[in-house]
Order: C-alpha cells, then sequence, then structure tokens
C-alpha cells in the first residue's frame, strides 16, 4: 500500500483548512482541555491530602487509584452511558451524545491519574519542606501550596499525562459521544471510524495532530522543567 | 519569680513502647540561652520540634507569653513567633532572597520593607553576593548560613536550632558559629540542640540535659 500519497493528501488537507476536519480538532482539544482544567484543581487537593494524612484505609484508596490508573476506559464509558442515558439516574440531564458528557468521562479517566501523580510527587518530597514552610509561618493551606509549588513539575508530568491520555481515548467518546458528525466526533473516534471505511486521508491527518499534540505539550513540560533549573 | 517565656509541663512523646521525657518540664526564660545536651537517641530534636509545633502526636502541656495549649493543639499564632531551623536546613527552589522573604510575606510586612530587611539579614550572614544563587549551587555552610538569616529576618521571640554546625568543618563551621554566637548575643531567646564542644563551651548559653526520660540544667 502506497504511504506516501495518503499522507501527502492529509497534510495538505489540514493545510487548507477542511472546515469537517478542523472542527473534529477543535472539539477535542476543547473537550480535552475543560476536563483536565476542571479536574486537575480537585484531584492536586486529594492527592496532597491522601499523601499527608493518616486514615485508616488510607493504602487501600492508594491502590484502588493505582488500579483505576489500567481500568479499561470502554468500561467507564459503559457504566457512565447507564448512568446517563434516558433511564438512568442522570437522564434528566440529558448529556448522552453531547460533548458534555465526554468531558464526564474524560474527567473520571482523568481523575486517578492526577491523584497518583500528586500523591507520589508530594510523598516523594523532602519531609523537610512542609515543615520549613510551616515553621516559617504559612498556615496549613499555604504550606500545602508551597509544597505541590515546589514539586510542580512532577504534578505537572501528571497533567501532561492525563491529557494525553484523554486527548487520545476512543471507546469512552464512542459510548457516551456517539460519533456524531459535527457534533460528538473527535479525533480518536474519527480515525476509528475513517480507518474503518478505508478512507485513510483523513485519519493520518487527525494522526498527524495527535502526535503533534503529543510531542508538542511533552517538549513545553521539557522547556519549563528546564527554566526551573531542573535539567 | 518572673513568668517564663515558654513552658513545658507533663511532657510525653511515645515512640510505639519507647516513651521520651517520662512527664518532663523545661521553663525558657526571656533573653536567655540554651544548649540542649545529650546522646544520640535522647530527644533534643524532638523536644525543639514540640516547641516549634512540629510534632503534634504528644502530650503535656505547653505555654508561651502565659497562653496554655496542649501539645496537641499548638496554637497558629506561635509559629510567628516560635522559629525551627532544621540540622541540614530545606532552602526553597529559587533565589536566597525569595527565600529570606518567604516568612515576612507570611507576617504581611509590605513588599519595600520586606526587601530592606532582606537586604540587612544577607548582609549580616555575609552572603549579599549570593542573594540572587539558586539553593544547590550554595556550599553546605552557605546554606546553614541562609538557614539562619531566614530565620534571624523574622526576628523571632524564640528560635530554636538543631545542630547548626554538625557536618560542617573548617571555615564553614566557624562562619556559621560565629552567626549562632551573634544570635545569641543578640537579645533573642535561643535554643540549641548541639554536640559542638565549642557552642556547648559558650557562657552565655544554659545547659540542659537531655537524658531521654529527664530533662535537667546543669553543667
Amino acid at each position: 500500500m502506497d504511504l506516501f500519497e495518503p499522507t501527502r493528501q492529509a497534510f495538505h488537507l489540514l493545510l487548507t483548512g477542511d472546515p469537517e476536519l478542523w472542527f473534529i480538532i477543535w472539539l477535542s482539544l476543547w473537550v480535552s482541555v475543560l476536563a483536565i482544567v476542571l479536574m486537575t484543581p480537585p484531584s492536586v487537593a486529594f492527592g496532597f491530602a491522601l499523601a499527608k494524612r493518616e486514615f485508616p484505609g488510607r493504602r487501600a484508596v492508594v491502590v484502588l487509584l493505582q488500579a483505576l490508573l489500567s481500568f479499561p476506559t470502554v468500561v467507564i464509558g459503559l457504566v457512565l452511558y447507564l448512568l446517563l442515558s434516558r433511564r438512568g439516574p442522570f437522564g434528566a440531564f440529558e448529556l448522552l451524545f453531547t460533548p458534555w458528557a465526554i468531558m464526564v468521562g474524560y474527567m473520571v479517566i482523568a481523575l486517578p491519574i492526577l491523584v497518583v501523580f500528586t500523591v507520589s510527587a508530594v510523598q516523594g518530597a523532602d519531609p523537610r519542606l512542609y515543615e520549613t514552610a510551616r515553621s516559617l509561618g504559612a498556615r496549613r493551606l499555604r504550606a500545602a501550596l508551597t509544597t505541590l509549588w515546589e514539586v510542580r513539575f512532577a504534578v505537572m508530568a501528571g497533567i501532561v499525562n492525563a491529557f494525553g491520555r484523554v486527548v487520545s481515548e476512543v471507546g469512552c467518546a464512542l459510548l457516551v459521544g456517539g460519533n456524531i458528525a459535527g457534533l460528538t466526533r473527535n479525533m480518536p473516534t474519527a480515525i476509528a471510524l475513517e480507518t474503518s471505511k478505508g478512507a485513510f486521508v483523513e485519519g493520518i491527518a487527525l494522526g498527524a495532530v495527535l502526535v503533534a499534540i503529543a510531542i508538542g505539550v511533552n517538549v513545553a513540560l521539557a522547556w519549563l522543567q528546564g527554566r526551573g533549573g531542573l535539567e | 519569680m518572673s513568668t517564663p517565656l515558654f513552658s513545658v509541663e507533663g511532657l510525653a512523646k511515645h515512640f510505639g513502647d519507647r516513651v521520651l521525657f517520662d512527664g518532663a518540664r523545661i521553663a525558657l526564660e526571656s533573653g536567655s540561652g540554651y544548649v540542649l545536651i545529650g546522646a544520640n537517641g535522647t530527644g533534643k530534636t524532638t523536644l525543639l520540634r514540640i516547641i516549634a509545633g512540629l510534632e503534634p502526636a504528644g502530650t503535656g502541656q505547653l505555654a508561651f507569653r502565659s497562653q496554655a495549649s496542649p501539645v496537641a493543639e499548638y496554637p497558629e499564632t506561635w509559629r510567628h513567633e516560635i522559629v525551627y531551623v532544621h540540622q541540614q536546613p530545606y532552602l526553597f527552589h529559587t533565589t536566597i532572597e525569595k527565600n529570606l522573604e518567604y516568612g515576612l510575606a507570611r507576617r504581611g510586612v509590605p513588599r519595600d520593607a520586606r526587601r530592606a530587611r532582606v537586604r540587612d539579614a544577607l548582609a549580616w550572614a555575609g552572603l549579599t553576593d549570593r542573594r540572587e544563587v539558586p539553593p544547590h549551587k550554595l556550599s553546605g555552610g552557605e546554606q546553614q548560613r541562609a538557614a539562619l538569616a531566614r530565620a534571624n529576618v523574622l526576628d523571632p521571640t524564640l528560635l530554636l536550632l538543631d545542630e547548626p554546625t554538625a557536618n560542617l568543618d573548617g571555615d564553614a563551621r566557624r562562619q556559621v558559629l560565629e552567626l549562632v554566637t551573634a544570635l545569641c548575643i543578640e537579645n533573642h531567646t535561643v535554643v540549641v540542640a548541639s554536640h559542638d564542644p565549642e557552642i556547648i563551651r559558650l557562657a552565655i548559653l544554659n545547659r540542659l540535659h537531655v537524658s531521654g526520660r529527664r530533662i535537667e540544667a546543669g553543667e
């Protein structure tokens, strides 16, 4: 099979600003970014509390969250589908087959990644860090923020990882979004559909964008780490 | 007899089956200096950490400026007047200048006043030319001096120093020793935990022997 010609056409499609293609890219990006933006503050706060607070069952919660890291996203989609379907407990919100349903699914997928990375970052930090902030007069919240700032690159690695996971996720988006053209069709579901139809040009174009996003986000993180003097 | 600046009564701290300070008591007078002496593991660091509010899991009664509080309910307001410096201090991953500003900002000191006080503290510690250097580029002695300056800039009522000259030798140790001596003379109430014979010999410091269960004053 000739790969060169479909690839050339794919880049032509991207560079000529094909509206359908760019809507798919735009939808993928805003849904993924919004899910991460909304999920990061509570997840990081929860992760910090989990790392710092002693309570019965803490270890079990961490193990459960670690297990959720490898939980099949299609099952998350299935559970969400049942919850959001017309007869489900949240059916009245009429979210199923909308971008908002995909966003909720992405938030669920991102949660354990953000929490586990934060727990790992905070537990890996020097214990004198939090104590120093407290001893210099910082209240608990300020000392927590100081700690998170000091381990920010590890937390940011979690954010990048979570973004990478959701922006390329297929199963959940397909189930709760329905892959509706012009409404819920995003990059991964479009690639799956176009490839199954034998339309490789669109698939290659969207795949190239996904790869560019993955590389771009990681390069940005590495650049920030470099500016932080941690290279 | 005047009311002590800080006192501890009925102190006990459990580490599994082991108990430190079985009902021990101490009283720290305002403007005085103290050196905690004792073998490793007898509780010098733990005592400093309890006074600093960093060891909440303990029993006993603390009192600061006549305000009493159980060990487990250390008042937040005391943290603005009592400052603890670790044996190996942690410096935030920013410039030394910003490290010194941190505690002042927590106390609501305006930016201009903060800068002036930081400038003075850096000069006091001999770190003026190192003010924009990140901590990992400082030597061990410079890091300890930066931590002492960061504590001193806050003008604490009670300053707690844990083995400030440990792991240092030569000029670095001598410079830190000079700063510790200056802090003791400058009308602070200072408690130093130390094995360093030169610190123990400082005439301005009252000796407190820490022996696991008891804390006793004496030569």
